[in-house]
Parts: structure tokens; sequence; C-alpha cells
């Protein structure tokens, strides 16, 4: 077996352990909602790392398309008494639709367009969101319910727990699907528009109906995590920072801290951040600032994030353990970003040591 | 909806001079944003908090020090120069070097970390109180019937200054002859002997001189505060996306459409309403005319 290969899956089985693990065994509230942020954080990260790191979308309207999932599932069961288990469904299909209506206006314009387009529509969904009071309770707050119990289990908001784990399968599941729909002929399709959309169109793909599936995708997904999410912190108030800019511009820091282009780089970046944020939380106020800091220092020194550095490790490890370095993965070498000039992942070792 | 008040000619009246008031100031915000954008094609994010940092320049220069107002903004607008240059020479222009073609998704993914840090620095620093002043000019006159603040007179004719100022020193000054060469094609201007790493760094600085006076000149209307800036970054935005990204005149007529929009907008629906309204021009622009409503041509970028 390749190392490289044994690695990823060294890798996958430590980060599930901790995963599963750390909270039940720290039995504590607070450990528990810090591993429900993480989580959460991951999972917006690498939807957006999904569209922005393999094909170069810049979706900036990741909190309204997370507002409009939460909002429509919390809508359902607030009006319609639907279950919120539906719900999550309802705020995924709700996401898609708007998905889909933002994709079929922007994806044949270039990329900075898509991003103001999409910050200029979730701008739009919030803006609704909060004006529409008569339905939503504007800046009041809309109250959501609690999941129902399901298999005897309490998804209640004293069981913290069962909410993690649900969450955790949530994850589990995108996850599954994003990495199935990477390395699958569709992810290979993507990365063959990221590095060249002309000469994928030239080739006879449909290089708009590839993007539309990436996104459509994206935005199910999102609207599910937001629906989740209502769910999880019981009211919603449709501001900028629970869904606006703010929102957007975090996951956006813990993407690229992850790393682009590589999903699991964003459960580091996650980790690394949220871990930061309750850290410091002694010097409350200057989290955010390091919060800047950490972004700008990590484009201007590591542009392929902390997956890069990791990967660099490993491929430092597996040369020491095989005498030589070995020939690059092509799988890291295609999720080292769109075409970056920057410096490559795998350090070259000399051959011999000098005597 | 209610037209009622829109029978009246003084109000009709009353809400054009309100909003052309507002909307000279949207067309100054936007117009350093659309600068940097229109040479260097980046998105800067920080516009906003270059803003917020005017604010507290000039708040610090005029009421801390008692400098006269019109010092004090030409203070905040050197400030924010130095700042602007000092920025764009240690973190954008290495960003540019090493990343080649691709540089623009990360470079305003840098000036996202920008503006949190400044946002944040100014909150610990400043804290959140607003720092302002109650007027820039004071007075005010009735021309039959319509109320003109002599402070909408200044900032109109700053407007004009500016935009006259800016024309003239892209049209005949050497700097500005090398910065047009520049955004038309950089190659050909490097080989001309223009050093295309300053034009961008005075590019740079030049736009967020452009929003630090800014910032100093509408410290009356905006007061300092360490998150005025989103505000305006997402006006600059619409404003710069509607006239066309990168066109600094339609910047301005853009901002004075977008003032017109709101001041009516305010007289006839209920409020709130209208950023949704303008949220959908925006989109509606960006899809049927994304290089601007003014521009000739419909092709897509």
């Amino acid at each position: 077996m390749k190392i490289s290969s044994l690695w990823g899956y060294l890798g996958a089985g430590l980060a599930l352990l901790v995963l599963l693990l750390v909270p039940p065994l720290a039995d504590n509230h607070y450990i528990t909602a810090v591993f429900v942020s993480v989580l959460l954080f991951f999972i917006l990260a690498a939807l957006f790392d999904f569209m922005l790191g393999y094909l170069n979308i810049f979706n900036f309207g990741m909190g309204g398309f997370m507002a409009l999932g939460a909002y429509t599932s919390g809508l359902l069961t607030h009006h319609f008494g639907i279950s919120p288990w539906i719900g999550l469904l309802a705020g995924g299909c709700s996401t898609l639709l708007l998905g889909l209506f933002a994709g079929v206006i922007t994806l044949r314009l270039r990329g900075i367009y898509i991003g103001l387009t999409t910050l200029f529509l979730a701008e739009f969904v919030l803006f609704a969101l909060s004006n529409l009071r008569e339905y939503t309770r504007g800046a009041a707050g809309l109250q959501v319910s609690t999941f129902p119990d399901l298999f005897g289990i309490s998804f209640g908001r004293g069981d913290p727990l069962s909410l993690y784990y649900l969450l955790f399968v949530i994850c589990v599941v995108i996850y599954a699907s994003l990495h199935f729909l990477v390395r699958s002929r569709v992810g290979l399709v993507f990365k063959a528009i990221r590095d060249d959309q002309l000469g994928t169109s030239v080739l006879g793909f449909n290089v708009v109906r590839y993007k539309l599936l990436n996104f459509a995708v994206a935005s199910f997904f999102t609207g599910v995590v937001g629906a989740f999410y209502g769910n999880y912190i019981g009211i919603l108030v449709p501001t900028t920072q629970e869904f606006g800019i703010s929102r957007t511009t975090e996951i956006l820091t813990i993407a690229y801290v992850g790393g682009r282009g590589t999903l699991w780089g964003s459960l580091l970046g996650a980790f690394a951040l949220i871990g930061l944020q309750e850290g410091f939380r002694v010097i409350d106020e200057w989290r955010l600032v390091l919060y800047g800091a950490f972004l700008v220092f990590v484009l201007m020194v590591f542009p392929q994030g902390l997956a890069g550095a990791v990967k660099q490790l490993a491929g430092w490890v597996e040369a020491r353990f095989t005498g030589s370095a070995q020939q690059e993965d092509p799988e890291q070498k295609a999720s080292t970003g769109p075409a970056q000039d920057g410096p490559e992942v795998t350090p070259k070792l000399p051959d011999r040591k000098v005597p | 909806m209610n037209f009622e008040l829109l029978t009246y000619p003084v109000v009709v009246a009353q809400f054009f001079v309100d909003g052309l008031g507002r909307g000279v100031m949207y067309g100054l915000m936007g117009m350093g944003l659309a600068l940097i954008f229109g040479i260097m094609g980046l998105i800067n994010f920080a516009h906003g908090a270059f803003f917020m940092v005017g604010t507290y320049l000039m708040y610090f220069v005029a009421v801390q020090l008692g400098v006269p107002f019109p010092i004090a903004i030409i203070a905040a607008a050197v400030g924010l120069f130095c700042i602007g240059a000092v920025l764009e020479r240690t973190l954008i222009s290495p960003l540019r070097k090493r990343m080649g073609e691709n540089w623009l998704v990360d470079g305003y993914v840098m000036t996202i970390g920008l503006l949190i840090m400044l946002e944040n620095l100014a909150l610990i620093v400043m804290g959140p109180r607003d720092h302002g002043i109650a007027r820039l000019v004071e007075g005010r006159t009735m021309i039959s019937g319509i109320i003109v603040t002599y402070e909408r007179v200044v900032v109109f004719v700053v407007a004009i200054l500016v935009v006259l100022g800016l024309a003239a020193f892209m049209r005949y000054t050497n700097i500005g002859r090398a910065i047009r060469a520049t955004s038309e094609h950089p190659d050909a201007a490097m080989a001309m002997g223009i050093d295309i790493r300053k034009i961008y760094t005075i590019t740079f600085a030049l736009g967020s001189a452009l929003i630090g006076g800014v910032g100093g000149l509408l410290l009356s209307t905006y007061p300092a505060f360490p998150t005025i800036g989103s505000d305006v970054l997402l006006k600059s935005f619409i404003v710069v996306i509607v006239g066309g990204l990168g066109n600094v005149w339609a910047a301005m007529v853009a901002g004075i459409l977008l003032g017109l929009i709101e001041s009516y907008a305010q007289g006839i629906a209920a409020s709130g309403w209208q950023n949704s309204i303008i949220a959908a021009v925006v989109v509606a622009v960006l899809v049927f005319r994304p290089a601007g409503l003014f521009s000739k041509s419909v092709s897509r970028p």
C-alpha cells in the first residue's frame, strides 16, 4: 500500500475517533458546544471549498443561503406544524432552488461577478426576511421548535450530545457525498474546468452544466446545515453576524486557513480557528483581530493552508521512510489550488547528505 | 405605498434635493473602490474599513487637536494615502508577484483579512462609542420652500471638485497617464518603461486616500464607529456595480441615482423595503448589464 494513502486513512481514523469520543468522554456542555461549532464550520467551509477550490466559484452568499434554509425549516414548523426532520430537507430544497436561480443567472459570468451577485442575492434574502415581520417576526426573532424524539432518543436542547451526534451524521453524509463527487469522473471534469475552462469546453463538456451541478449540490447541503443550525440555536434573527457577510467571512477564513482544494483541510481550519477563538476567550476582544491576522498570514506565507503544511510534513516523513523522495501523488498535485505558481508542496530533499 | 405626498411639487423638490445630497455622498464613497478595481482589478473589501479609519483620523485631528476642518480632511486623506501605500507594498504586491495571473481571488480574501483586523482593532482601541461632530458647516437656507443646508452644498461642491480634479489628474499628469496605460495594457505599459509595481502602489494609495478624505468629509453624517464601514462598503458596492465595475465617473452618476431612488422610495413606501428593492436592482444590473447601467455594450464579461 502506498504510504500516502495510509496516511490518509490514519488521519481520517484519528479525526473520526476524536470527533466521536471526545465530547462524550469530556461530558461537558461547553466542550460539546465547541465541537458543535467546529463541525458546523467544518462542513460549511468544506461546502464553500467545494465550490471555490474545485470550480473557482466564489459564493459570497453562504450566510444568506444558510438563512434561507434555517428560515424555511423554522417557518414551516412554526406556522404549519411540520416536523423539523422534514424541515431539514425542506430547508435544503428551498436553498437548492435559490442556488439554481443564482447559478442560472450568474455561472456564465466571470469569477468576481458571481461573487457579487451571490452577495447581493443573499443580502436580498436577508433584507426580505427581516422585512416580512408578520411571518418571520423580523429582528424580534423567530422561535424554532426542537426536533421530536426519534427511535426513542431525545434531541431536545437539554441533550447537546444527541444533537452533536445528529450533526455528526449530517456532516458524514455531506462529506461523503462531496468526497464521492470529487473523486468521481465528475470531479475530474471539475478540476479540468478549474484549470482550463476553455480547453474543457472544447473537449465537449458543458461547462455551465457542471458548474450548475456543483453549485446546486453545495446549495442544497448549505440549506440542510442552515436548517440544523436554526434548530440548534432555537431562535432565528436575521442579523449580519448570524447570516450576513460576517458569517460568510468566517466560513471563508476557515476554508482558506484549512487549505483550498482539499475538503478535509476545512476540518483543520475549523479546529485551528475555533480553538484559537476559544483559547483566547481570556483576551476576548483580540481574538477577532487574530482571526484577521491569521488569514493574512496564511495568505502571505502558506497559500496552501494547514492542509498544505500537513501534506508537506507527510511528504517529509515519507521521504525519510523510503530513503528518497517519492514521485508526487497526482491527487496532491491536483489539489494545490487553482493553478498556483506558489511554492511546491513537497519539499525536494537532497539525494545524499553532504559528507 | 402612498403616492399622495408626491402630488405636492414642494415635496417632490425637497425629495430631489435630499436625494441629490445623499447620492453625491454615495458617489464619493464609490469612487475609491471603482478606481482600485478599474486599474488593479482588485475588489477592495477593506474599503469600508478605510472609510472608518478616515473618520477617526478626522475626529482626532479636527476635534482633539482643533485643526480647521478643511485641513483635517486633507490630513485624513494623506494618512490613508500612507496606510494604503504601506499595505499595498507589504501585503498585496508580494501576493501579486507570487500568484501571477491568479492573484485576484486571494487578493480580495486578503482585503477581507485586513477588514476584520482593522474593524476589531478599532473596537479595542476606540470602544463601541460614536465619535462625531454635529456639523461641518453651520446654517441653512430656504429657496422657495425647499430647505437646503449649507453642509449639503459644501459636500456637493467638494464632490464636483474631486471629480474634476481626478479627471484632470488622470488626463494631464504623467502619473495619471501612466495609470491609465497600466490599466489598459500592463505589459505594454511595462515595455514603455513604466514601473507598473509603483503605479499599482500609487493607485491603491490614491483610492485609499479618496475614501479616507470622504470619511473625513462625511464625519457629521457618519460618526466614527468601528463598524461604520460595513454600510459604506455595501453602498460603495452598489454604486460601483450599477455604474459598471471600475468606471470612476459612472460611479458618481450611479451614486446620485441611488440617492434619488432611496429618497423617493422612503417617501412613498414603508421603510426597510428599499434595501430589498435596491439589492434586487443590483442583481438585475449584474445579470442583464454586467458592464454597468450606462455601458454601451451588453457583452458578458
